[in-house]
């Protein structure tokens, strides 16, 4: 039933679907829904730095992988909180598992070092048990248990992006979905989104101009501040739920099933391309870790960091480009 | 990233013994999840988070116990809410939880306004009155 993922929505999704009987991936739902994404944010800020994102904003996912296999999803907000634990119990007893968005720092389970006000953890609930819940939380390696009080505080938690309590399960899932067309739709959709947003803050140009901001950063914030900001892009990328690289790595996996699917060498291309393109991100974290470390050595700078990210920025653009250009000879 | 290269640092320090979840490529170059143990370089950085906050606590810790902070402030920073995040789950307005991180205020809280604290950090009435001596 559990099943070891690298990112908690994708993870979470893959795992609803599985127990209605449709064999998916988290790699598939997460190309399907296109999670992957670039997008730096300066102005807003999260504990005080700004935010940096590899992926598309928590829920989209889910939202789109379901839409494009046909299931059918129940999905609640609640306002009572008391209200939402018995909804969710009643749906437990019918036998049907349910996914919830959380937040993390309430998940006593989790080693205190990963514990950060952050409410869009997505976790999976299998059963009730006394005084808590057997949870199946896809970014662990095995199922743990959660003392009720704690699921009440993570669900209810206020603050940014407030869960709601929110909960989803699926009512019927399309059990011989349209493989090839769903992902069809999830590469048009991430190439637009990597390629096409007019603001320089997403996809591409996000990419490119963040890599120009660490050039200069430790003229433009000093250096400590500029190591503060550095290992908050990197622990974004790095953090777990990412399979590595700023998810690049299951977008890699992806690609290759897709190639699979399709019976295309194209793709199989694409997919090694994303693969090094994962590496050179890694390379970004590993440099990034020495400046911040070192603390002076000449040979690790902010502009080779930077050099990095924008070597990452032109590979991702010269990829997806060939994977518009792959998509129309391809039939769904 | 080959199967091979998935760190396995051991950093046991961090990830007490949780395995995360990486995508590597095997031998016949497809895409499988290995799990790993902990990545050195990530360690790294995120211990430097960790440290931060924790240094930011601990001066809190003392201006608490010179009498320059009320142990709200303590206690709201332990559990790394803002007066905003505070604020709603408290259900009390941020600026009088402001007002309420000043020792002249919170000596002057009563006790429906303490409860409803203590309920929002998840702790007893007599924790939120008091920090950590050391």
């Amino acid at each position: 039933m559990h099943h070891h993922a690298a990112h908690c929505e994708t993870g979470v999704t893959a795992a609803l679907f599985r127990d209605k009987g449709l064999d998916i991936s988290e790699p598939m739902v997460f190309g399907i829904g296109s999670g992957i994404f670039f997008g730096h944010l300066p102005f807003v800020k999260w504990v005080g730095l700004p935010i940096t994102t590899y992926r598309t904003q928590p829920g989209a996912v889910f939202r789109k992988t379901a839409k494009r296999l046909g299931g059918v999803f129940v999905t609640k907000k609640y306002r009572n909180p008391q209200k939402g634990m018995d909804e969710m119990r009643r749906v437990l007893r019918s036998g049907q598992i349910v996914g919830l968005t959380t937040n993390i720092y309430w998940l006593t389970y989790f080693p205190n070092r990963f514990r950060f006000q952050f409410n869009g953890h997505n976790i999976v609930v299998l059963r009730e048990i006394e005084n808590g819940f057997r949870v199946s939380d896809p970014v662990l390696d095995k199922p743990v248990d959660c003392l009720m009080e704690d699921l009440i505080r993570a669900r209810f938690a206020r603050g940014p992006l407030e869960p709601h309590g929110f909960m989803y399960y699926p009512v019927s899932i399309n059990p011989h979905p349209d493989l090839r067309k769903a992902c069809l739709k999830g590469m048009v959709d991430t190439c637009n989104m990597m390629l096409k947003i007019p603001v320089p803050f997403f996809g591409i140009r996000g990419i490119r101009y963040l890599a120009k901001r660490i050039i200069k950063f430790d003229r433009l914030l000093g250096f400590e501040e500029a190591c503060r900001q550095l290992g908050m892009i990197v622990r974004m990328q790095e953090e777990v739920g990412t399979g590595g690289a700023g998810f690049r790595y299951m977008y890699a996996a992806f690609l290759q099933e897709a190639a699979d699917l399709f019976g295309s060498s194209a793709l199989r291309e694409l997919s090694q391309d994303m693969t090094a393109i994962g590496d050179t991100w890694r390379e970004f974290a590993v440099t990034a870790a020495r400046i911040i470390k070192k603390r002076g050595k000449p040979s690790e700078t902010f502009a080779k960091a930077g050099g990095l990210m924008m070597i990452c920025a032109g590979r991702e653009e010269a990829l997806f480009k060939n994977l518009r250009d792959v998509i129309p000879t391809l039939k769904a | 990233m080959k199967v091979k290269d998935v760190p396995q640092d051991n950093t046991v320090e961090y990830y007490e013994g949780v395995k995360r979840a990486c995508y590597a490529v095997n031998e016949e170059g497809k895409y499988v999840i290995v799990p790993s143990s902990g990545w050195r370089e990530e360690e790294l950085i995120n211990r430097l988070a960790v440290e931060e906050l924790a240094a930011n606590l601990e001066k809190t810790r003392k201006a608490v116990l010179a009498g320059r902070k009320s142990p709200l402030a303590y206690h709201m920073e332990r559990r790394q809410m803002t007066p905003q995040i505070l604020g709603k789950t408290a259900g009390i307005a941020v600026f009088r939880v402001k007002r309420h991180l000043r020792p002249e205020g919170f000596a002057k809280l009563n006790d429906s306004l303490l409860e409803r604290y203590t309920k929002a950090l998840a702790i007893t009435a007599a924790e939120l009155k008091t920090v950590p001596r050391d």
